[in-house]
């Protein structure tokens, strides 16, 4: 065709890379509803790529902007895995190579859900309470260093994660896809789960606060029976009550609300006979 | 009087505004949601905006206890974090600084006027996806840059900061009267009730996490650690990742994962950054 002249037919710089990075890095929820949730953040990263590349095809460009508003919805750091396979899919379509203008839609509807479930269980699971259990342990008495320290850890590590996944997805394309759902990758999540498993465990253990102010007879005279139990299991009121949160939630699928109504009546009761 | 309150209450409001999900300024979710949006960061800042840092981080700690597992998945949420942590801290500034006060006031916030302004504000969001829809159609760049960035935004400030605001600054009184007339056993029951309620978030954060009944033997593991052994949260966690590495590493090697072994550096880039320092430990 001799009218592809006048287009562009230079590859992505890597400062345009870098800009569909950020916008949608920047704005990914910021018109979020139930409807589209992240959906325009892609049609706006994408303003600068059409301007290069259909700045002549209103038509093409058309066609890239209304394929990029459509509902998405992914984890946003670790997703951005996808924008890079997705960035190095719209640049061989409108470099011309035999790519077809579903295959991006197609990638973005097939990955999105996958990408959340790891993201959401590492980012939102682990990482997260991770760094703010610690904070918290040296916010101790008041101290800034905790917030700081929160700050300053998960302000490297979110964008930091974000980078990477963006570049690695544009590197290696769609054989990024074998990577997130291969054999391999499972093993890595379930092996951070376990990280996160005991971490929380210990998060119980530091977090909830729970004794009893009863007294109970001990060779005549009487005893707290709050020193008696920690003389048995340090923390058991809190395991109890962790425990019995735990399998409101999974096994009676309880919803917050309605624990929090549980354990004020459970709380209310015990402090009226005098228990806590 | 309330002059001395102006200030702190519209910081909060606007620090309410800035740590909301939708917020893009501190790249998106990254610095929004997950630092300004966290209580124990709300407690610095509240605290900053109030002049006393120390009562501030003490009932952002507090605040960020029960909402330890604060979860958004697919936009849907059961208690808004940011107005919850901003309300609610910023309320119990103003009157007692009183972390069981602030925990109380996080839940009935979060729950009630948090979760109706969300969901408002997602149904008045629906009305500029519907014009930036037709901005892509039309090829009009503003359009998408105004109805994806700019009405959105100022929505959602008028959405967060104004009523944040007007809670602090006219219900200081409400709070106070509260606080003053309540019998000592209601009181006695917030507290408790305070002590107990991290458990809910806790619980949650299992429910993701605990994916088969064995991962309840590493979740006793990290209780008796800290509660038996008394070690220290960062002690934990590098034990918790030593594990874990053993967990990867028998794992791979009874699945035959050699053939595969090139991928696995790849992907260790992506998700796995812990791992790292565990190999020269032991190899």
């Amino acid at each position: 065709m001799k009218n592809a002249v006048t287009s562009n037919s230079e590859p992505l710089t890597k400062h345009e890379l870098n800009e569909i990075w950020y916008r949608w890095g920047f704005t990914q929820l910021s018109s979020m509803s139930y409807e589209k949730l992240q959906a325009h953040a892609w049609a706006y990263s994408y303003l600068p790529f059409a301007k290069k590349y259909y700045a002549n095809d209103p038509d093409k460009k058309r066609r890239l902007l209304k394929r990029h508003s459509m509902f998405y919805n992914t984890e946003p750091q670790t997703g951005q895995l996808i924008n890079g396979i997705v960035a190095s899919l719209e640049e061989q379509i409108a470099l011309g190579k035999n790519v077809s203008e579903e295959m991006p839609v197609n990638i973005k509807a097939t990955l999105m859900g996958p990408l959340a479930g790891i993201g959401d269980s590492v980012i939102q699971g682990i990482i997260v309470p991770i760094l703010l259990s610690i904070g918290m342990s040296l916010a101790a008495g008041g101290s800034p260093l905790g917030p700081l320290f929160y700050i300053l850890t998960y302000g490297i590590i979110g964008p930091t994660i974000s980078y990477i996944a963006f570049h690695s997805g544009y590197r290696l394309g769609v054989n990024a896809i074998d990577v997130i759902v291969g054999e391999n990758s499972k093993r890595i999540t379930d092996a951070f789960n376990i990280l996160g498993v005991m971490v929380v465990g210990a998060l119980a253990a530091n977090t909830i606060v729970l004794k009893t102010i009863a007294k109970v007879p001990l060779g005549g005279k009487s005893q707290s029976l709050e020193t008696v139990l920690n003389g048995i299991f340090p923390g058991l009121l809190p395991l109890a009550v962790v425990l019995f949160g735990w399998w409101l939630v999974s096994a009676k699928q309880l919803s917050a609300t309605k624990i929090i109504l549980v354990l004020t009546v459970i709380v209310t009761i015990g402090c009226l006979i005098g228990f806590f | 009087m309330n002059s001395s309150l102006f200030l702190p209450a519209l910081l909060t409001g606007v620090f309410c505004y800035l740590g909301a999900i939708e917020t893009p300024w501190l790249f998106g979710m990254s610095g929004g949601y997950y630092i300004v949006g966290r209580p124990l960061v709300a407690g610095l800042l509240v605290g900053l905006a109030f002049g006393d840092i120390k009562a501030g981080i003490l009932c952002g700690l507090a605040v960020q206890a029960v909402f330890i597992a604060n979860l958004s998945t697919g936009g849907a949420t059961n208690s808004e974090i940011t107005y919850a942590a901003y309300g609610g801290i910023g309320l119990a500034m103003a009157t007692t600084q009183n972390p069981a006060i602030a925990v109380t006031l996080a839940i009935l916030i979060g729950q009630t006027f948090g979760l109706i302004f969300y969901n408002f504000r997602m149904a008045i969001y629906s009305y500029w996806n519907s014009r930036a829809d037709k901005a892509a159609e039309t090829n009009n760049d503003r359009g998408i840059v105004l109805n994806h960035l700019v009405y959105p935004q100022i929505s959602t400030f008028i959405l967060r900061a104004v009523p944040v605001f007007l809670a602090i600054y006219f219900g200081k009184g409400l709070v106070n009267w509260l606080i003053n007339s309540v019998p000592d056993i209601v009181t006695h029951i917030i507290q408790v009730l305070g002590g107990v309620l991290p458990a809910l978030g806790i619980a949650l954060l299992m429910s993701i996490v605990i994916k088969n009944k064995t991962h309840l033997i590493f979740f006793m593991a990290g209780f008796v650690l800290l509660a038996f052994a008394k070690l220290s949260m960062i002690a934990i966690v590098f034990i918790a990742a030593l594990v874990a590495y053993l967990y990867y590493y028998a794992s791979t090697n009874h699945g035959n994962g050699s053939s595969d072994g090139g991928k696995s550096v790849a992907d260790s880039n992506v998700v796995n950054t812990d791992d790292e320092y565990e190999d020269d430990d032991l190899f």
